[in-house]
């Protein structure tokens, strides 16, 4: 197999780990925001705050993949 | 710190990407600026629509009405169909749209940092008025 197939092939499935990763992360970020704002329904304001900024870090990694896919693309024929 | 810190670090940001306009067409360009401008622009409105789906959706009582949240979802659709086309924009470089999106971090991490250092999520002292400004 050749650099090129090889780069075809790996793009794609890079993309697709990163997207499971951040929607495991995700996942799980919001279902204990959950718990806690059930827990302590007074702190729900410095709980979502901190549940974005972590939504939007991992949010941020899929999009990093996504355009190094992007970089990477134009090395491809 | 609650989401007026958000609030606050998109201001911030807003301000260093008008500042930064002039220099970076001056020194890299217009089309490499714009690139950044509108990674940076892009990250804004997607801070934004995140904290708007999660103020409608993560809180206590649940979600009142499913309309305001079908919309805030449809637009980020949007707002992702929009970055596709925006790297795929031959004159923007991928990398530069990756450098604006990454400022809004780097915005976010420096006011934390500030935010640490002067101690304002403990109980008001002599920096209190600091304190109010990061």
């Amino acid at each position: 197999m050749d650099y090129q197939s090889m780069l075809s092939l790996a793009l794609p499935l890079g993309v697709a780990i990163a997207a499971v990763g951040s929607a495991l992360g995700l996942g799980k970020a919001v279902g204990s925001a959950m718990e806690a704002i059930g827990r302590q329904p007074e702190a729900a304001g410095k709980i979502q705050t901190a549940m974005i900024i972590g939504a939007a870090l991992i949010e941020a990694l899929t999009i990093y993949a996504l355009v190094v896919f992007f970089i990477a693309q134009g090395k491809i024929g | 710190m609650g989401i007026e810190f958000l609030h606050r670090t998109l201001r911030t940001f807003s301000v260093v990407l008008l500042v930064f306009l002039p220099f970076g067409v001056y020194y890299f360009g217009v089309y490499p600026t714009l690139s950044i401008l509108s990674g940076g622009v892009w990250g804004i409105l997607n801070l934004l629509l995140l904290i708007r789906l999660v103020q409608q959706l993560v809180k206590p009582g649940g979600v009142e009405s499913a309309k305001p949240v079908v919309l805030t979802l449809v637009l980020m659709v949007l707002l992702f169909v929009a970055g596709y086309f925006l790297l795929t924009i031959p004159r923007f470089e991928p990398w530069q749209l990756l450098i604006g999106f990454t400022g809004l971090f780097g915005i976010l991490f420096l006011k934390a940092l500030g935010r640490v250092l002067v101690k304002a999520d403990s109980q008001p002292s002599a920096h209190s008025d600091i304190q109010k400004v990061i």
